[in-house]
């Protein structure tokens, strides 16, 4: 029984090891940000090729490194507030400010102003500086160009059109469970309706047979409309700009009676490892540095900072269209009510 | 011998060998720490609300119809998936078995069938959407057809088909093949019709795994996240989606927990099934003693063509959503602009090397400790007796049985704030990984050295061996095929995973099947393709490797690969 047994110690031996093993994990191979004094970990809701190249841009202009990891919006915060206790990231980075809007409630922001804050229009920043806004984004109509030729329609320019049987389950767009795209896009109808609430459900309602899907993400639904295995949706203008720049041949528009649009957010958490860094990259996302290399990179969002032009060819699409702003203390108050109620008759009558 | 004798003679055992109670010491430690202790977290966050009782959380979220509905519609997905993905397992295993197929042509299928399985998850659900609805290559562009709709209940239950029926075709096809063919072979030649013969001799011996397979199939899809996440819709919600939805949609954990724990009951009531009444039912064993084989034609030519082109049929739909991944992979944009390009391969060679990177460190570190668990905890509740042996093996299959969705959330709750502060690190997704799968290794090891006849051992003895030589030269070449093949288990659902580890990766980790999902939400659909080929080609890779050694121990390596579940 000698091998046995000598199998088995040294079994034991490597079990035991396992916990050691755990630790030169920690010492090695797991970058701590106790020894790496300069670098400032963030969770970006910004797709990654759009969050590394700002983040390497920081990189250069302060020598400040940013490790970050991206989750959609709902999984960012989620995430934040399972680890509210003993936070990972010191910056949550993008997104829509409504998703900031729902951590103000579970107390995750460390408030900051930055020196851009008095510049900034009031539905820019958090009065107290719990989030200020980088970015904003309209939301736009996105239609496939041969499914409108096919139906010998128009690109719709009212949200009435959507309703043409021709749409019959050819529409996608968000999910409001997941998607702050969504969100944004159930406070547009409400808004052209005049927060009648009754008459902004019964058009959801009529709206629901001609949606093929509700996608988890904003932008989920803009490849099946470029692929035209849908015909149309309601999009974020950024995503649908890369829809288009990718190839797919889609049609931009806008509805005659006005569309939200929501801004994007960056915000310090409370329990910050690194909260100088953080307030750092605040000041430079917040100011005209890094909101005037959204045309270099070719991120078509509308830069929040009245300092910073925008693009001329941005500018060429948004010509003539009628945006609103979504009144956030109304949409903040509202909005739990109203996604249970979009959820209860709208998704599943 | 009554308990207290019981009692003494396990007590004895462990303290004549001080190794055996070392390691079940530091066993016992392990999975309290990494099984009960996460789970236990999470129930607490469940029933508690600000320190007090509570059951209204889970009553709220278990009475509402629409999640009432999702628990109806993942019984009846997972009913059907489970059935028919038995039946087509059965196809192919017999084909395999008993078609008397040239060697390349069972190499083929053997392919065709491992893809679904070695694939990352989403892989057969993308290829889904592009040949199906309104635009799809098949639908449209084939047939013609117009306004047909790819969400719902057929797509998904077609797509999760595709993926695991793998699993009962690994499941049966040792067993058909172990059917001794002198048997049917008597029967025969006392006058009984093929027909008859399969009907009334093969069929009844493959009952077992055949059940078996079911509940297999069964539980994978009730615990399958990914497919339905992509190919469900909105007019046939599941739970596994729903529970993610809870919390990432509506930041709801509590909710989400209690989801989650609604799965439990049928996985767990599944999995008890199959371990204590199916797996004692099993009538063919392998024993030392050998038996001539009598050529036997248990089909006909005919029947023989019929199954093989449906065999051929199945496998070129499987090859066809792989060559449509492939070609994504190449083009710049599918759907828009078909140039070839290498692009998306730099992309991913370069923004995505930290997740190849991160990905293949923690299969790696995951695999040598997940077969060496394996092997180990199979090893003492087989052949040493010591107090609580049944319930260690119960205990270390929780992981196994559960849906990775609660898994994750429960390692999330558990690991973030000291004493135990793990989140952030690779030890989380190791742990993860080696208690989740490495209990294929345990079963593999279990099955293994039941089937190790005493006398086996005891001949080499009668011989003149010592016990060390018996154990080295009969035992532990027994058991080494148990150790490569949790050893592969482990590597590949390190590469294939999502469920639980998305809620695991951090700043500092990352894996691939995390990438896939966003480039599939980022429509960056090029990417998420390069991915998943790669995916696939070092999973085969391994494979081939893990085979090879196999080989060299002369054992049968197709058996333990039948546990590849989950997501």
């Amino acid at each position: 029984m000698n091998i046995i047994r000598a199998f088995l110690r040294s079994a034991a031996r490597a079990i035991a090891a396992v916990p050691l093993l755990g630790l030169a994990l920690f010492a090695q191979l797991v970058p701590t940000p106790a020894v790496a004094v300069d670098t400032l970990n963030v969770y970006s809701i910004w797709p990654e090729n759009w969050a590394r190249p700002m983040f390497e841009e920081f990189e250069k202009a302060t020598g400040i490194k940013v490790n970050f990891v991206r989750f959609s919006s709902g999984e960012a915060l989620a995430r934040v507030i399972a680890e509210k206790n003993n936070p990972r990231v010191d910056v949550l980075f993008g997104g829509p400010v409504e998703t900031f809007a729902a951590g103000i409630g579970e107390g995750l922001f460390e408030p900051y102003k930055p020196p851009s804050f008095a510049s900034l229009p009031p539905r820019f920043r958090h009065a107290d500086g719990q989030w200020i806004a980088i970015a904003d984004d309209p939301l736009v109509f996105m239609s496939n160009d041969k499914f409108i030729k096919e139906n010998g329609l128009k690109a719709p320019t009212s949200w009435n059109d959507l309703l043409a049987p021709a749409y019959k389950n050819m529409l996608q767009m968000a999910d409001a469970r997941t998607s702050g795209t969504a969100v944004t896009r159930i406070f547009s109808v409400l808004e052209v309706n005049g927060r009648d609430e009754n008459k902004a459900f019964d058009y959801m309602k009529k709206l629901r047979p001609n949606v093929q899907l509700y996608t988890k993400s904003g932008g989920g639904g803009t490849l099946p409309v470029g692929l035209g295995q849908a015909g149309a949706g309601i999009f974020f203008i950024v995503d649908a700009l890369d829809t288009k720049a990718k190839g797919y041949e889609v049609t931009i528009s806008f509805p005659k009676e006005g569309i939200g649009t929501a801004a994007e957010g960056i915000a310090l958490l409370k329990g910050a490892k690194n909260p100088a860094l953080g307030k750092k990259l605040i000041d430079w996302a917040t100011s005209p540095a890094m909101q005037g290399l959204f045309a270099k990179y070719k991120i078509n969002f509308v830069p929040a900072h009245p300092d910073v032009a925008l693009e001329p060819s941005l500018a060429a699409v948004l010509q003539g269209a009628k945006i609103f702003p979504i009144d956030a203390d109304y949409a903040g108050a509202n909005r739990k009510r109203i996604v249970d109620r979009w959820i209860a008759e709208v998704l599943n009558p | 011998m009554n308990a207290t004798g019981r009692w003494k003679a396990a007590t004895t055992g462990m303290r004549n060998d001080p190794a055996v109670a070392a390691a079940v010491f530091v066993l016992w430690a392990l999975l309290a720490l990494f099984v009960v202790y996460p789970l236990a977290m999470l129930l607490a966050r469940v029933l508690t609300d600000n320190g007090a009782f509570t059951t209204a959380g889970l009553a709220a979220v278990l009475s509402d119809r629409h999640q009432i509905r999702a628990f109806g519609n993942s019984l009846l997905l997972a009913l059907m998936v489970g059935t028919a993905g038995t039946v087509l397992g059965f196809l192919f295993a017999f084909t395999a078995a008993r078609g008397r197929l040239p060697r390349w042509l069972l190499t083929a299928i053997d392919v065709a069938v491992l893809l679904p399985l070695v694939s990352p998850p989403f892989t057969t659900a993308i290829a889904m959407i592009f040949s199906f609805g309104p635009r799809g290559l098949i639908t449209y562009d084939l047939l013609g057809l117009k306004g047909v709709t790819v969400y719902g209940l057929t797509s998904t239950f077609f797509s999760e088909v595709l993926t695991f029926f793998p699993i009962a075709y690994l499941t049966l096809r040792p067993l058909l093949a172990a059917i001794d063919s002198n048997v049917e072979g008597m029967a025969f030649s006392l006058g009984a019709s093929r027909w008859r013969v399969f009907r009334t001799v093969t069929l009844p011996l493959t009952i077992p795994g055949l059940a078996n397979a079911f509940l297999l199939l069964f539980a994978a899809s009730l615990a399958d996240f990914a497919t339905p996440l992509i190919l469900a819709g909105n007019q046939f919600p599941v739970l596994p989606t729903q529970a993610y939805l809870q919390i990432t949609g509506l930041f709801d954990l509590r909710g989400g927990a209690a989801l989650s724990f609604a799965l439990l009951l049928p996985a767990l009531a599944v999995f008890l099934l199959q371990r204590y009444w199916v797996s004692r039912r099993y009538y063919v064993t392998i024993t030392g003693k050998g038996a001539g084989q009598t050529p036997f034609d248990s089909i006909s030519p005919a029947m023989r063509a019929v199954l093989l082109a449906a065999c051929a049929a199945v496998a070129l739909v499987v090859v066809y959503f792989y060559v449509l991944l492939l070609y994504a992979s190449l083009v710049v944009a599918l759907g828009a602009n078909h140039a070839f390009t290498l692009q998306h391969y730099r992309t991913i060679f370069s923004d995505g090397l930290k997740a190849i990177r991160d990905t293949l460190i923690i299969a790696a570190l995951a695999m040598p400790l997940g077969g060496l668990y394996g092997i180990l905890l199979g090893y003492l509740v087989t052949k040493k007796s010591f107090v609580g042996r049944r319930t260690m093996e119960l205990v270390s299959m929780i992981n196994y049985a559960l849906p990775g969705t609660i898994v994750g959330i429960a390692y999330l709750i558990a690991f973030n704030e000291p004493p135990l502060e793990l989140t952030g690190t690779a030890l989380i997704i190791i742990a993860c990984y080696i208690f989740r799968y490495g209990p294929t290794g345990i079963r593999a090891t279990v099955a293994l050295l039941q089937q190790i006849d005493k006398s086996l051992e005891e001949a080499s003895q009668g011989l003149g061996a010592g016990s060390g030589v018996t154990f080295r030269r009969v035992t532990l070449p027994l058991i080494m095929p148990a150790f490569f093949a949790g050893l592969g288990v482990v590597f590949i659902r390190s590469m294939t995973a999502i469920s639980a580890t998305i809620f695991l990766v951090s700043i500092s980790w990352t894996l691939i099947t995390v990438k896939i999902l966003e480039n599939i939400t980022e429509l960056s659909l090029g990417p998420a393709a390069a991915f998943s080929v790669l995916v696939v080609a070092i999973v085969f890779a391994v494979i081939a490797i893990i085979g090879r050694v196999l080989h060299l121990f002369r054992a049968p390596g197709a058996m333990p690969m039948t546990s590849l579940l989950g997501g």
